[in-house]
């Protein structure tokens, strides 16, 4: 809003309410100054309409609403020119008397932005000025102030043709029972508007049903006082009854202040929400924040020609049903707000709405994102694993096949030489020494050799599986060892090669640290996982920290998706138990 | 009739069949070759061997099925009676590394490919366990 312009609304409306206060005590009116309550209520309601018209102007300046309330706070002012004792003054006072009635009309019918709907509206507002305009001038036709109501202490009505009191009665009866359809009329066509709202209109169409029962409820009985006696009640009617008439600044500014923290709550909402929403989730956030429950979170794939909404609907952007509107959002992907048309009017609140979904599908993308690099670190981390194994098995195969095997013809020639030299005569004794600590020698390298190959890949898992390989750990271990059990089955290489690792690294601890008596080793399958556990009755206090073997079998369960404990208090033993995820 | 035994020496290594032959011949025996599975199935059908020297590692398949088939073989084509070949499997490995697999299969016995000798070969043929190796 022009700066200037709203410099000149405020210097305005502070000169109008202060002139009004001081005529009401600098009048000319011989008496007493009017009722407090009344110099309040007026000014209140003066003051109200014209404050609200300054804010609503500012919030929308695109938007006629501040301008409607303006003008119904100077309409409210003119028959309060009333104070004034001089003929003009009382001439227009009373001839604008029902002109802020065609303001309110108006502006019920073009609530909450100041825009008419259509031709009904259009049509009944104009009917509602007409009338309101031209019921008091022609009532003041007939009326002498000095005939009727007043005393000789009025001034003159301008506008007197005829003073019979018969005219002015029949003028003012008729005038009133032509009110209440005209009243009537605005009130209906209201009712049809808070009907037909939807979306974030509704609130603000929900304040207006509450505003418009005092206000048409008031007016009525402004009416039906100007032609049933209901004098005993004017403290009540002229002094406190304009009071009521506050009520649509009122509902206005409070719903200013709700759209306001509308932005809070979209921000909150968002906040409060777990990170990486549902889509799903997400609209209905955004829908409660911004009061619009009709609002759509639609978006589509790169390439896809229509946009989804995230109850599957499809939506097309190209023609929207009407009241409908399309706000983009900030994505890589493409996605779009369906809101409200109303929500328009709050371009702020929608910017932020727009922002704080834009943020949260960022995030939700990022999150996926992560998540499938996390899957495929997972993946490559067990192929890594797997890709070892493999290799270790080569290794031991390669091991036999080449250096073993040529050490093994190695030492049986050299043990074919022995017995020749032993059989041969006259050999000499000390070749015969040399060759048999040489067969000795290579035994020991074939033994050596073998051991070897066995710490780099137990053949037996290969062979037979888990159930020869561990009876073949558990007779090589030095502390008693049982099994209670093993499945027999074959499982996948991995998840054998890591129960192996397990029970072997485990019994590998028990007779370096543990000082145990016996062990206990036991696999099972249970619902798609191997569960490993070896326990001894040794002193306990085993550690999986970094460093040990028990981290390096950590890892590579984990590299399965399984997990490796430890319990091991000090003095009561230790248990490892694995649990090996088994496809 | 044979006054030698006949054995049949089933490796794929050249170097290792060619002393288990030197080791095999001064212990009596009358020593055929086979590198392979296959070649093992031809030359024990040809010659008929009374001891079988299986190596487990073979290139085309193992010893394990190389022995089940010539036991298969024998009891399909009975030979008036008369016992099948009798298989020692041998290996770089120990038999611990085969677990029950040796145990499970048809062969009388295993020894380890560097404890070979004549005599070990003899019990088996006598019906003896010389070695203690077997399961």
């Amino acid at each position: 809003m022009n700066p200037r312009l709203r410099a000149a609304l405020i210097a305005a409306a502070l000169v109008t309410i202060t002139f009004q206060l001081v005529t009401f005590y600098v009048s000319g009116w011989p008496g007493p100054p009017p009722a407090p309550l009344f110099v309040v209520s007026t000014t209140v309601v003066l003051a109200a309409y014209l404050g609200t018209g300054i804010i609503a102007w500012q919030r929308h300046p695109a938007d006629k609403i501040g301008l409607l309330f303006t003008l119904t706070g100077y309409a409210w002012f003119l028959p309060h020119l009333l104070s004034l004792h001089y003929a003009l003054a009382f001439t227009i006072a009373n001839g604008t008397a029902f002109v802020y009635q065609g303001c309110l009309g108006h502006l019920g019918l073009a609530w909450p932005y100041g825009k008419l709907r259509g031709r009904a509206d259009r049509i009944v507002v104009a009917v509602n000025y007409a009338w309101n305009i031209a019921n008091p001038i022609v009532a003041n036709l007939f009326w002498n102030p000095r005939v009727t109501g007043c005393s000789a202490a009025c001034p003159a009505n301008l506008l007197l043709i005829d003073d019979s009191p018969r005219l002015y009665q029949d003028a003012g009866q008729i005038a009133t029972l032509l009110s209440f359809p005209v009243t009537a009329a605005v009130i209906a066509l209201i009712v049809v508007h808070w009907r037909r709202s939807r979306g974030y209109a509704r609130r603000a169409m929900n304040a207006l049903i509450w505003v418009s029962i005092p206000v048409a409820g008031y007016i009525t009985i402004l009416n039906i006082a100007d032609v049933v006696d209901l004098s005993r009640y004017n403290v009540l009617i002229y002094q406190a009854g304009p009071l009521l008439l506050a009520a649509p600044p009122v509902a206005y500014l409070a719903s200013a202040m709700t759209a306001r923290r509308a932005r809070g709550a979209v921000s909150s909402a968002l906040v409060s929400m777990e990170p990486g929403p549902h889509p799903a989730k997400l609209r209905d956030a955004l829908a409660r924040a911004l009061g619009d429950p009709t609002l759509q979170l639609a978006a589509r794939t790169a390439g896809a020609a229509s946009f989804t909404d995230t109850d599957g609907a499809t939506v097309d952007l190209a023609s929207l049903p009407a009241g409908r509107m399309v706000t983009p959002l900030d994505t890589p992907g493409e996605a779009v707000l369906v809101h409200d048309a109303e929500l328009r009017h709050e371009p702020e609140l929608i910017r932020v709405a727009a922002a704080a979904a834009s943020l949260a599908l960022e995030h939700a993308r990022l999150q996926a994102e992560i998540q499938v690099q996390l899957d495929q670190v997972r993946a490559s981390r067990a192929r890594i694993v797997e890709a070892g194994d493999a290799e270790r098995r080569r290794l031991e195969r390669d091991l036999h096949d080449g250096a073993q095997q040529r050490l093994v013809t190695l030492s049986l020639a050299i043990g074919i030489a022995r017995d020749r030299a032993a059989a041969a005569e006259g050999a000499d004794p000390d070749l015969k020494a040399l060759l048999e600590s040489a067969s000795k020698e290579a035994r020991a390298a074939i033994a050596e050799l073998r051991e070897l190959a066995r710490g780099i890949h137990p053949a037996v898992l290969t062979q037979t599986g888990l159930e020869g390989a561990i009876q073949a750990l558990v007779e090589r271990s030095p502390v008693t060892t049982q099994v209670r059990a093993v499945p027999a089955g074959r499982f996948p290489a991995q998840v054998e090669a890591t129960a192996y690792f397990v029970v072997s690294e485990a019994l590998a601890n028990v007779a370096k640290h543990a000082q145990a008596s016996a062990a206990v080793v036991t696999v099972r399958e249970q619902a798609g996982r191997l569960e490993v556990e070896v326990s001894d009755d040794g002193a306990g206090g085993a550690q999986a920290g970094s460093g040990s073997g028990l981290a390096g079998l950590a890892d590579r369960v984990a590299s399965l998706g399984g997990s490796l404990t430890v319990h091991s208090p000090p003095g009561g033993g230790t248990r490892l138990q694995a649990v090996i995820p088994c496809p | 009739m044979r006054t030698w035994p006949t054995a049949l020496v089933v490796d794929d290594h050249e170097g290792f069949r060619a002393f288990a032959r030197l080791i095999l011949e001064s212990a009596g025996f009358t020593v055929t070759e086979a590198a392979t599975g296959a070649e093992a199935a031809s030359a024990a059908a040809a010659t008929s061997p009374q001891l079988v020297l299986l190596d487990i590692q073979l290139p085309d398949t193992d010893g394990f099925e190389v022995a089940r088939r010539l036991t298969a073989a024998h009891g399909l084509h009975g030979q008036h009676g008369q016992p099948g070949p009798v298989i020692v499997l041998t290996s770089t490995r120990e038999a611990s590394d085969y677990g029950g697999r040796i145990a499970a299969s048809p062969a009388a016995g295993f020894l380890p490919k560097d404890q070979l000798s004549g005599r070990a070969l003899r019990g088996y043929l006598e019906g003896e366990d010389l070695n203690g190796e077997t399961p």
